[in-house]
């Protein structure tokens, strides 16, 4: 049998949805070249009006905190330290890794002269938000890249790399964090140079602040998120007792992000906020339905236990999410009486696309590689290195309170 | 991006007169053949009035807008040359990632073509709406309005300043703006009492005198505050964030582990002494 047979055989076996999903990155795929080929002007609907569409909206100022998991949870399991929280990390970082190799894929096909790209490295410019998150999206991506060589590593027992790996651990938790903090709010300052474009129900100094708070609890959200459905829908073990931990976490920054948004609200914006009832009406359902709700849902006692709701409120955090980063940078940013923006088919295919190949890859590399194994039972965490024994560094101390 | 280095009272300004402004079109003919920009088909009326065409464009650089309105009864009109504004501070320049827009010393705002990646966020933070995009390529660039650099560059006067034969004055900002001053207050009755461009967007190189009310004839409210401090505010922040986050996650780090460390050794001291206790007992 070929190589192509058996690949032909093993895609035959798939699930209806799964091939759903290769059938729908590949339209998104023949869509992107399209793009390449005819250019932006005939295949998208942007025009000088709107220079950023779905592609910018979507593809990279919702997508990047939606692939927050990976830092956020690296962050509380690593450096908080809470150990027992371990198995969601990978999945995580699978998910942070596609989702921040399809932004880079994104912004490319938004370039107007993607071939140009690497002129961001040879051309600084610190005074632009793009070129701050460019670099960040670039060193994220190579951090990501790394951390998912883990699971690479262990699946074909390459023993050097997985120790460096292992040791590198922590250092890539609080660098991950670090670099995200960075690109997640300056996000937020992209929007800040439209002083008199965005409305002023979103426009405030604050705003990087509010889309870091908001990418930390839509992180943790989505952790719970794909823990959820990959329990429901891919027989994996059942975490709802790991993500009752994060339940408890999650509507502390809800807090603090209502705090701010308030705050910001009523002492910082800089002129009308009710004149648009169709902005108003967006920003209420953002607010109410993407932000209240959830953060009810989460301070029940109730969540701890029950899944689902733990899913629903998840669920309707990300909902908030996205409809906050599209009013941002897409309704909010629409003048009285402008002509509206929808974007073309190719447009709506390409993000489409985008959003299968995520589920897909991550469907694919679950089923081939140690993403859910990792559990306290089956993996032992510590350095596969012989020389650095815990008990020896134990003795010693011991010896010495004998002294 | 711009230097703090260049004196704007010496940097070349428009003073453009709208109420001397007869709306030949001059300008938009000059501009035109210098920049050997391509004809555009449009039909009349689709913009407002007679103003043609509908908006500019990466043909179009420069533009006379036509505002009709009544007076004593007659109909009149109101013209409006409509460029880029050459902001002392651009915003187009601040962000730009590749630094592909520059401020000169002589005035106006250009741009470097081979930098450019494409990312179009100079035309979204521009707040008068001047970059304008080439949507007809496969591989598009942004254009706009040059300033006419080259003819600055050595000497002469924009293309457009040179074929106006009423409205425009070219000449350093600060001698521009005297004069500017000088016209409003020796005919209070023939000018609207505002300089546009004076202290827009932290002031730039193209200065407007009107006769209506600037809103009344479509010119855009803009803030007075140089629009790249928006986003630096944030932006200085940086560096200290990063540090500060790093150092705050490894102490707890540091701080978390030890923790552990400590109750693992605690953990490890009593089993190896329990059973040791046990058997001597039994
Ligand atoms: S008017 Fe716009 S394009 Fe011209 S210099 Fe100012 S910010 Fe740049
Ligand atoms: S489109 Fe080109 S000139 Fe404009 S900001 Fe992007 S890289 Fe700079
Ligand atoms: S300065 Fe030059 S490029 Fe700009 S409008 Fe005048 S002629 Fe056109």
């Amino acid at each position: 049998m070929t190589a192509a047979k058996l690949v032909i055989n093993e895609i035959k076996g798939y699930h209806r949805f799964i091939q759903l999903m290769i059938a729908l990155t590949g339209v998104g795929a023949l869509a992107a070249l399209a793009r390449f080929i005819f250019g932006l002007g005939v295949t998208t609907n942007l025009n000088d009006t709107y220079p950023w569409g779905l592609w910018i909206s979507f593809d990279v100022v919702t997508s990047v905190p939606l692939a927050a998991g990976a830092f956020t949870i690296g962050v509380v399991a690593h450096v908080f330290h809470i150990k027992k929280l371990e198995p969601l990390v990978r999945p995580a970082i699978i998910t942070g890794f596609l989702g921040y190799s399809l932004v880079c894929i994104g912004l490319l096909l938004d370039l107007g002269q993607p071939q140009r790209g690497i002129n961001v490295l040879l051309y600084w410019n610190v005074h632009s938000p793009m070129f701050e998150v460019s670099m960040c999206i670039m060193a994220y991506t190579t951090v990501l890249t790394l951390e998912f060589l883990h699971p690479v590593a262990e699946r074909f027992g390459w023993h050097l790399p997985l120790r460096l790996l292992r040791t590198l651990e922590i250092p890539f938790a609080i660098l991950a964090a670090m670099i995200s903090t960075l690109h997640q709010s300056t996000l937020g300052t992209f929007f800040l140079i439209a002083v008199d474009k965005l409305h002023n129900l979103w426009y405030n100094p604050l705003l990087p602040l509010q889309f870091w708070l908001s990418s930390i609890f839509t992180g943790l959200s989505i952790v719970i998120f794909e823990a959820s459905l990959v329990h429901k829908y891919m027989g994996q073990p059942d975490e709802s007792d790991l993500l009752a931990t994060l339940t408890k976490i999650i509507p502390w920054v809800m807090g603090v992000y209502i705090a701010v948004k308030a705050y910001a609200l009523a002492f910082l914006s800089h002129g009308p906020l009710f004149d648009r009832p169709v902005l108003l009406a967006l920003f209420l359902v953002e607010m109410v339905i993407g932000v209240f709700v959830p953060f009810c849902m989460y301070l029940t006692n109730r969540i701890r236990t029950d899944k689902k709701l733990q899913l629903r409120a998840a669920s309707f955090v990300l909902f908030g999410l996205v409809l906050n980063r599209f009013n941002v940078s897409m309704f909010g940013m629409e003048q009285a009486g402008q002509q509206i923006y929808v974007p073309s088919v190719i447009e709506s295919l390409v993000t489409m696309g985008i959003i299968s190949a995520h589920i897909l890859f991550f469907v694919l590399i679950a089923k081939y590689f140690p993403i859910f194994e990792h559990h306290p039972e089956a993996t032992d965490y510590t350095i596969p290195d012989h020389f650095r024994k815990l008990e020896k560094g134990s003795e010693g101390l011991k010896a010495a309170h004998e002294a | 991006m711009s230097g703090g280095h260049i004196d704007f009272n010496k940097t070349k300004s428009f003073l453009i007169d709208t109420t001397k402004c007869t709306g030949c079109r001059g300008c938009q003919v000059a501009c035109k053949q210098w920049n050997q920009l391509k004809a555009e088909k449009t039909v009349f009326f689709s913009g407002e009035g007679y103003q043609n065409p509908p908006a500019m464009s990466e043909y179009t650089f420069t533009r006379i807008k036509f505002r009709d309105y009544q007076k004593h009864g007659q109909n009149e009109f109101a013209f409006y040359k409509e460029m880029c504004m050459h902001c002392n501070e651009p915003a187009c320049a601040s962000v730009c990632p590749v630094g592909a827009f520059k401020k000169t010393a002589e005035g106006p705002v250009v741009y470097d073509e081979k930098r450019c990646i494409g990312c179009r966020f100079c035309m979204v933070a521009c707040p008068f709406g001047i970059p304008k995009y080439e949507w007809s390529k496969a591989f598009p660039l942004v254009r706009k309005c040059t300033g006419c650099y080259s003819r600055v560059k050595e000497g002469l006067q924009p293309a457009c300043a040179t074929a106006c034969p009423t409205a425009i004055t070219y000449g350093n900002r600060a001698d521009m703006l005297q004069e500017a001053e000088r016209r409003i207050k020796s005919r209070p009755d023939r000018y609207f009492q505002a300089i546009y461009g004076k202290e827009e967007a932290g002031g730039t190189s193209v200065l407007y005198l009107t006769h209506q009310p600037l809103d009344e004839l479509g010119f855009k409210q803009v803030t007075k505050r140089p629009l790249p401090s928006y986003t630096w505010q944030a932006l200085r922040l940086v560096p200290g964030i990063f540090l500060g986050v790093g150092g705050t996650l490894s102490a707890i780090t540091w701080f978390q582990h030890r923790k552990e460390r400590i109750r693992r050794e605690e953990e490890f001291k009593n089993s190896r002494v329990k059973p040791e206790q046990k058997e001597e007992d039994q």
